[in-house]
């Protein structure tokens, strides 16, 4: 059962190399694949596992982000007007990530200095937002947390670190939950490789999470050409409001 | 069963959203009312983008309000040139409303207009609701027995574009049932709900249509301005979700038709009652959501 497995993930892992990297593989620190590099969303979604596999021939530690699609964010705050809580203050911030996710091989204080973290946006405390105006830095740091948890209890950005694991000492493996509400759009995964607090390797690969089949296909059509989406959506009420008179008449 | 609504771009348990229809349906087999009041802040509340509820709500008002119509015209019960005239104000109405429902977005208030106005719309509609059926059901007459408002003569008498409505044997000002059409357009674009609860007094007391006209005739209306908002939010913001639409529709339709049955067997106090409790209820949650300190004061939104 064991070597089954493991043939299975070394086929998978071939196949990853060959498709991502086929010139510089040899010469690598650090090589990384995905299982599946796109994530299709149809009508029966309800989330998804990211899953990369890596092999380092040099000691170190990992950690591997998942990031994306970056849009402007509006973060509000609410405050008591009179007794009624009422959204006030806004500050808007550019290229945020909408989902962000990551996995660690130790933890987050042990892995690298937080000037090394923040620069590669690694972990939550190290993602930094560019807030639209000026702003007193205070409160930016208090929206930026507040977005950060506005957007972990929409479960797009995590409580705490993944971990890595290790299938032999080179060989290892992430993998990273999406949930059924995750944008769609171009994300990138970023696999480190850290030595004494420096990134000695960096890998990225783009991953595609788009609606595909039926749902794809209302999404264009919404949006394409929204007028006759609208009157398509009527003729289906008037039928089904029809149909219903015609079963209920008792005459 | 969870099913992906392609436009809110989320997954939402189908059985949930089924049941939804199913008391929506129910309510309007039983009562006559759209239910809207009902489903909008059920799917706000089930992480539904507020824009995409509201939306999507039109289509089901359309399909609640087919029925109905189809029923009531085989009957002879609708006044066609009212009805064509409060859809006039109707949608301009839907306009207004979802020019206001972009504004109220951009400023981040749309979720307390959509709260503060389900407090006071249905707070007063329902308080209003029990207080009658409780009176009736104690057998004591009903104080208000049809009687105009006593301004309504004179004042609505000056009013300019004076009109013939042989079917509801009325002349009055054109701009009256407009205007009430107006009021049903911007409650359907800005809450999803068809605001027969409010058209249907009016009609009655402001109006003076004969009572048997009146519920064909505000059927009509919510039907036709339904539709046309739906059309608007599906052309201007691309917020009408066809899979939501379609399961709460099929749950709409076995629930009406329960309804109906349920309805031959009940009493109307006691049902006026029962509905009177449950606007409050709705009405009392959502007011606890402004009074109350959210948990997480900070929102993040991508514009």
């Amino acid at each position: 059962m064991m070597f089954v497995r493991g043939l299975v993930v070394l086929l998978i892992l071939l196949f990853a190399l060959l498709e991502s990297f086929p010139v510089r593989a040899a010469q690598d620190d650090l090589t990384v694949g995905l299982a599946a590099d796109r994530v299709d969303i149809s009508t029966g979604f309800s989330g998804a596992k990211i899953v990369l596999f890596g092999v380092k021939s040099k000691p170190g530690d990992l950690a591997v982000v998942v990031s994306g699609p970056e849009r402007e964010m509006r973060v509000r705050r609410k405050e008591s007007v009179g007794g009624l809580w009422i959204n006030r203050r806004a500050m808007m911030f550019h290229s945020v990530p909408v989902y962000y996710d990551y996995a660690l091989s130790r933890s987050e204080s042990d892995i690298a200095p937080l000037d090394v973290r923040r620069e590669n946006r690694i972990g939550l405390n190290a993602l930094g937002f560019d807030p639209e105006t000026n702003e007193d830095p205070d409160d930016i740091g208090k929206f930026q947390e507040g977005l950060i948890r506005s957007q972990q209890i929409a479960g797009l950005y995590p409580l705490a670190p993944k971990s890595i694991v290790f299938l032999n000492d080179g060989f290892f493996r992430a993998s990273l939950d999406v949930p059924s509400n995750v944008p769609t759009g171009e994300y990138t995964i970023r696999t480190f490789l850290i030595r004494d607090g420096r990134i000695a390797e960096m890998r990225a690969i783009p991953l595609r999470i788009a609606q595909v089949g039926l749902s794809a296909r209302i999404y264009l059509f919404a949006h394409e050409n929204g007028l006759l989406y609208g009157l398509s959506t009527i003729l289906l009420a008037i039928m089904a409001g029809f149909g219903a008179h015609i079963f209920l008449r008792r005459d | 069963m969870d099913i992906y609504l392609p436009i809110a771009e989320m997954t939402v348990p189908v059985q949930s959203i089924l049941a939804l229809g199913l008391a929506v349906g129910f309510l309007s087999g039983v009562f006559g009312v759209g239910g809207g009041f009902l489903a909008t802040p059920f799917l706000i509340f089930m992480g539904v983008p507020p824009a995409v509820a509201v939306g999507t709500q039109g289509a089901q008002l359309v399909a609640a309000s087919v029925a109905g119509v189809l029923g009531h015209w085989r009957r002879g019960n609708v006044d066609f040139r009212m009805g064509g005239v409060m859809l006039a104000g109707g949608a301009l109405g839907s306009m207004a409303g979802i020019g206001i429902f972009h504004l109220l977005r951009h400023f981040g208030q749309i979720d307390l207009a959509i709260a503060v106005l389900y407090v006071v719309l249905l707070g007063s509609i329902g308080s209003m609701m029990l207080a009658e059926s409780m009176a009736s059901l104690m057998k004591k007459p009903s104080s208000q027995e049809n009687t105009p408002l006593a301004a309504r003569g004179r004042f609505l008498r000056r009013l300019p574009l004076q009109m013939r409505f042989p079917r509801s044997k009325l002349y009055v000002s054109a701009l009256v049932p407009a205007g009430i059409g107006f009021i049903g357009g911007l409650l359907v674009s800005i809450m999803g709900i068809g605001g027969g609860f409010l058209l249907v007094p009016a009609m009655i007391y402001i109006l003076g249509m004969p009572t048997l006209l009146v519920a064909g005739t505000s059927l009509f209306q919510i039907m036709l301005t339904g539709a046309l908002s739906t059309l608007m939010h599906a052309q201007m913001n691309q917020t009408v979700d066809f899979v939501l639409a379609a399961v709460l529709i099929l749950g709409g339709v076995v629930g009406a038709q329960m309804g109906v049955l349920v309805s031959r067997r009940i009493r109307g106090a006691q049902a006026r009652i029962a509905l009177a409790m449950l606007v409050l209820i709705v009405s009392i949650q959502l007011a606890g959501q402004l009074l109350v300190r959210p948990l997480e004061i900070y929102t993040a939104v991508s514009p």
